[in-house]
């Protein structure tokens, strides 16, 4: 069932194109992450979603009824801010029941329900506090508060997690699973960081310069992304991507030139392809393997730096293709300098047009 | 010498130009000050010490006292004016839009005029023969006839409020603006969608959260009235009778035209008293107010 629906937005600030013609459909109960660079659009998006922005051209609907020129606190929605925007005169309990009180609500009411909330979020002895009194996450809970108090239709978080510390940030990730699990709201989740996108949402959209560039579950995204923007933005550490050569095309696979020496048949075609064409191909660091003995080698090189995390172990190795980043497992144990070889995965490598489109795979 | 000792030594070093500057354009004047109170000392010389004498004259000075009752009174009037007025401006022209931008220039462009200069722009403004006040009142048929405002002590108040007000509104709004502007947006906007009113985020996040700015603002303005000279020294000359007399004019009077610098002297350390207490009552209650 669609829950908010955006059509066709446009927004312009002078000049200056933010949001392009995007229609997007959000399910209701879905977890949908925005996902993208700094200044590819999705804050501007969610702020229009949230009516803290005017919509230059389309429509915001949500539950079927068009908000777009609905003020913020008619369009039952809660919004969670990056710096969190807790009113710093207010106690945590002040600061959660504030819309049942300008709501003029009576003071047993808010005092249940911000009860409730706070039993919830585990805020319950923290009520009489101010938010300078707090740390990083009990703030970013009492936020959370804030939103779940007023029972939205539709929660919206703008890089909620993005000021808080590396082991906070996992332990809220958690935290806001364990939320939209147990609520089944809607929720909207801004950010940059595609790890959070991934582990969170149920949906992602991948926003470039004010167009969705990829909407799919974490895993479609990251097995089959559109384009070479969505397949180098998502995974860490990040897709090689190194030029090539069609050397012999035909309707379902291509023959292409890795390096000097070696050719690899790819699973993939394009209809305005013709031999000698150049382009790229995408392979991710854990589809590179190590290779065994010297009977069959796709490339060799020199290890250059080695990045050792404990779970997995990661090579970059310099290449006559260019630097070739190899993830491998945890107990690996080689030497900066030290000559190898590598093997390709070849069902996993992706191959781009010169304009940054992936060619569509055939089954053989 | 441990290092603790040598850090403090630097740290006496740094803050050592202006404890100096301090000295001796503060405390050896307010000492000076509070040593000629002690004394007879008059402008022409001479003088002899006579211990707390001045005060107790002071204390039966009824004169001062109307003076001081005269201040207190100007001081009442005008400070909730400057800072109710202040804070509307401020609200009105807080986006920055251009209007509004250009509008803060020219409500602020009286506060760089000398007070000596406004006063005397106004006192002309007020004149019941050619001021432009009074023709305009009469053309809008508010009054029949032009008021001579300077004849009555009332009258001749409400000119210097008015007058007052016109060239220090701006500073006030001025710092309001900046206070308001310092309050994050994301406050505001978690306010919007919380659902505030005008009125409700007026009241329940703008207000509280420039609580210091306000009470800045109303420390400068009061202390601004209760030191309040050259406005009426101009505009009224302490006249009617005497009734617009303030504490400062009537200590200018005992020094500079009576030649009492001793019990002038005396009525300075005394009003400095008053003021000091005033601001630490009030710094105490907005503070108190600022933490609950």
């Amino acid at each position: 069932m669609k829950h908010v629906e955006l059509q066709n937005i446009t927004k312009r600030y002078g000049q200056f194109q933010a949001v392009t013609d995007l229609s997007l459909v959000i399910e209701k109960g879905e977890f949908c992450a925005l996902l993208g660079p700094s200044g590819c659009g999705k804050s501007t998006l969610l702020r229009m979603i949230a009516g803290l922005e005017e919509v230059t051209e389309g429509k915001v609907v949500i539950s079927g009824a068009d908000v777009t020129d609905v003020p913020p606190a008619k369009r039952r929605i809660a919004m969670v801010f990056q710096s969190y925007a807790l009113y710093p005169h207010m106690t945590v309990g002040q600061n959660i029941g504030f819309s049942l009180s300008v709501a003029h609500a009576s003071k047993a009411e808010i005092e249940k329900r911000t009860a409730e909330v706070a039993t919830m979020l585990q805020l319950d002895k923290l009520l009489d506090r101010r938010p300078a009194q707090l740390s990083g996450g009990q703030r970013q809970r009492v936020a959370i508060g804030r939103a779940l108090v007023r029972e939205p239709e539709v929660f919206l978080f703008d890089e909620p997690l993005s000021n808080l510390d590396a082991l906070l940030r996992v332990q809220m990730r958690l935290e806001l699973a364990k939320l939209h699990k147990e609520l089944k709201s809607t929720m909207i989740y801004v950010t940059h960081d595609q790890v959070e996108a991934m582990t969170l949402a149920t949906k992602i959209v991948v926003l470039d310069n004010g167009r969705i560039s990829q909407v799919g579950t974490p895993l479609e995204l990251y097995h089959s992304p559109a384009n070479k923007f969505v397949a180098s933005f998502i995974g860490s550490p990040a897709m090689n991507f190194f030029n090539s050569k069609i050397i012999n095309v035909s309707a379902k696979s291509m023959d292409i030139q890795l390096g000097s020496t070696r050719q690899i048949k790819l699973n993939c075609s394009g209809t305005d392809l013709k031999n000698g064409d150049d382009i790229e191909i995408g392979i991710r660091p854990e589809h590179i393997t190590i290779a065994e003995s010297s009977k069959r080698v796709d490339i060799s090189g020199a290890i250059s730096i080695v990045e050792q995390l404990g779970n997995s172990t990661v090579l970059y190795v310099d290449s006559e293709i260019g630097q070739v980043i190899v993830e491998c497992g945890g107990d690996t144990n080689l030497e900066i300098g030290s000559a190898i070889g590598l093997n390709f995965d070849i069902k996993k490598v992706h191959a781009f047009s010169t304009g940054g489109q992936v060619l569509p795979r055939h089954s053989v | 010498m441990n290092s603790r000792n040598a850090s403090r030594w630097i740290g006496l070093i740094y803050v050592l130009p202006a404890l100096i500057f301090v000295c001796a354009f503060v405390l050896y004047p307010f000492g000076q000050l509070v040593y000629t109170s002690l004394t007879s000392q008059s402008l022409l010389g001479g003088g002899a010490f006579v211990g707390l004498a001045n005060y107790q004259r002071a204390f039966n000075d009824a004169a001062f006292w109307t003076a001081l009752g005269f201040t207190a009174r100007y001081t009442l009037f005008i400070t909730p004016i400057l800072m109710g007025l202040g804070l509307l401006l401020a609200f009105l022209v807080l986006p920055n839009r251009k209007i509004q931008k250009f509008a803060r220039g020219v409500i602020f462009l009286p506060v760089v005029i000398g007070l000596g200069t406004s006063s005397f722009l106004w006192y002309w403004l007020f004149d019941e023969q050619v001021g432009l006040f009074n023709k305009v009142l009469v053309n809008l048929h508010v009054i029949v006839h032009p008021i001579v405002w300077f004849t009555s002590a009332d009258l001749a108040l409400w000119a210097v409020i008015i007058s007052v007000t016109w060239k220090v509104v701006g500073f006030g709004m001025i710092l309001f603006v900046a206070g308001m502007q310092s309050i994050s947006s994301e406050v505001v906007e978690a306010s919007l969608i919380d659902g505030t009113s005008y009125l409700q985020r007026t009241t329940r996040i703008f207000l509280p959260l420039i609580l210091r700015t306000i009470l800045l603002v109303t420390l400068i303005s009061a202390i601004g009235s209760m030191l309040a000279f050259e406005q009426l020294y101009i505009m009224t000359a302490g006249g009617p009778r005497g009734k617009t007399l303030t504490t400062v004019y009537w200590i200018y009077q005992n020094s500079f035209i009576n030649f009492k610098l001793g019990y002038g002297a005396a009525l300075s350390v005394i009003l400095t008293g008053i003021i000091l207490c005033g601001t630490a009552v009030q710094l105490v209650l907005t503070n108190r107010r600022a933490h609950q």
